[in-house]
């Protein structure tokens, strides 16, 4: 038995609303199959008022035992740092979350709100919100660089805007069933197992991206959203064309671009107007690499593939 | 290559050849000039007067030391010869240019 407690921030519900709709397992599978017993979480929780408020003291004094502290949304400082615009359970959320994050075995931060702030962190970021444990790609954050919980890791992020329900319950799983100590983070504390790929690891449109031949209009059959729409797939670290979203499909097989909302600058250029869904060009070439590659390189590689395409790469093409 | 498209071609070589005055720099180097550019496209149906505002040439341009054709264009299509940006949409050659190129 892992008892767990969600808790929301500065948070839309996404990453709830996804965790939610998880299959295989699902939410009812973790506590029937899995031993997750949930103390309490925002939309699933029975404790109200008084009753909540003896709990969560209960599992700061260690009467109960936490063994996942998953947190959901940005820790909100304003005004001033006192946190008052966020308030839970009779006092700033931010409090709740610095006691709990000290008793908890493993605290997992869901969504990019709690692992770097994401949206509500954009400036000018009037809510003064941060991750746990990043702002943006510094390190730090609410709990400070050197946070560890009792298991010895650091926050346990899985990003996303929301994060996959696979993402979410796999790593859930895994700490309930005594496995959290074999997990590798990456350098941004990610699951080294879903984030070392890249969104376009399976994408269908890699043939496009090769050939170089773009799509203009989202939802277009043929064509790779790199080159016009702003796709970020090769250089966002995600397994979106791996594990599928609803098992089907993908933004990108579905002609919609990669926001590279798993990485820490989501979103990016500061929601500049004309900076989403547009390839971002610095004399014609664009202004971000795929990873890895530089723009002499990219200029000889893309002028050589185009050359090389063939017709059919420039005819109507299914790709989902 | 169909008909339609050669001709249309053969059309917006000539008006090139016959010294139309176009816009050839400056070249679209940044974000916001593109979309100036792309702007004035968008309001406009003319097809000389798109051309112009294109910088369109019979030739291709060097700019920052890379050479700007359509051929190696990302929205030219090789094997049509034709530029598939929407705002131009036109029967091309790989050896021509415009200042909205772009890789
Ligand atoms: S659509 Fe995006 S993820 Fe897919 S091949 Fe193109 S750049 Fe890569
Ligand atoms: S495709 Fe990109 S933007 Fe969409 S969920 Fe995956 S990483 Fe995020
Ligand atoms: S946008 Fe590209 S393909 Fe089209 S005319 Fe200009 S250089 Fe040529």
């Amino acid at each position: 038995m892992a008892n767990l407690l969600w808790l929301q921030g500065g948070a839309c519900s996404g990453n709830t609303m996804s965790f939610l709709n998880a299959e295989e397992p699902s939410a009812c599978d973790l506590v029937t199959d899995f031993g997750i017993n949930v103390l309490w979480h925002p939309s699933l929780g029975l404790e109200l008022g008084e009753n909540l408020r003896r709990m969560l003291d209960a599992i700061v004094s260690g009467e109960i035992a936490m063994d996942i502290f998953v947190f959901e949304g940005t820790v909100v400082n304003a005004p001033n740092g006192t946190g008052e615009w966020n308030r839970f359970c009779g006092r700033p959320m931010k409090d709740w979350v610095a006691d709990l994050a000290k008793v908890a075995t493993f605290t997992v931060a869901v969504g990019d709100c709690a692992t770097w702030g994401g949206i509500p962190a954009t400036a000018p970021n009037p809510s003064e919100s941060e991750g746990l444990q990043f702002l943006k790609r510094e390190h730090g954050g609410f709990l400070g660089k050197d946070y560890t919980s009792k298991a010895g890791l650091p926050v346990i992020n899985i990003p996303g805007c929301p994060a996959h329900p696979d993402w979410i319950t796999q790593i859930v799983v895994a700490v309930a069933t005594g496995r959290g100590g074999d997990l590798t983070l990456d350098e941004f504390q990610r699951p080294k197992t879903f984030f070392t790929s890249f969104t376009q690891t399976g994408c269908t449109r890699n043939m496009h991206f090769a050939y170089k031949v773009s799509a203009t209009e989202f939802g277009q059959r043929k064509g790779c959203l790199f080159y016009d729409l702003g796709c970020r797939g090769p250089m966002t670290h995600s397994p979106c064309n791996r594990i599928l979203w609803n098992r089907v499909s993908s933004k990108t097989r579905a002609g919609m671009p990669c926001l590279g909302c798993t990485e820490p600058e989501f979103p990016f250029f500061d929601l500049e107007p004309g900076t989403v869904f547009k390839t971002q060009t610095v004399m014609g070439a664009p202004k971000d690499m795929p990873t890895g590659v530089d723009k002499a390189g990219y200029i000889k590689l893309t002028a050589a593939a185009k050359a090389a395409s063939p017709a059919w790469a420039e005819e109507d093409l299914f790709v989902v | 290559m169909s008909d339609e498209d050669d001709k249309l071609r053969e059309t917006i070589r000539s008006l090139l050849a016959g010294g139309l005055e176009v816009e050839v720099f400056p070249r679209a180097d940044t974000h916001d000039e593109v979309q100036a550019i792309v702007g004035r496209l968008q309001a406009n149906g003319d097809l000389k007067d798109r051309l112009a505002i294109a910088g369109f040439t019979l030739t291709p341009i060097e700019h920052e030391g890379i050479e700007q054709a359509c051929e190696t264009c990302m929205y030219y299509q090789v094997h049509r010869c034709y530029c598939e940006l929407p705002e131009l949409d036109v029967p091309v050659e790989p050896q021509w240019s415009c200042r909205l190129w772009r890789i």
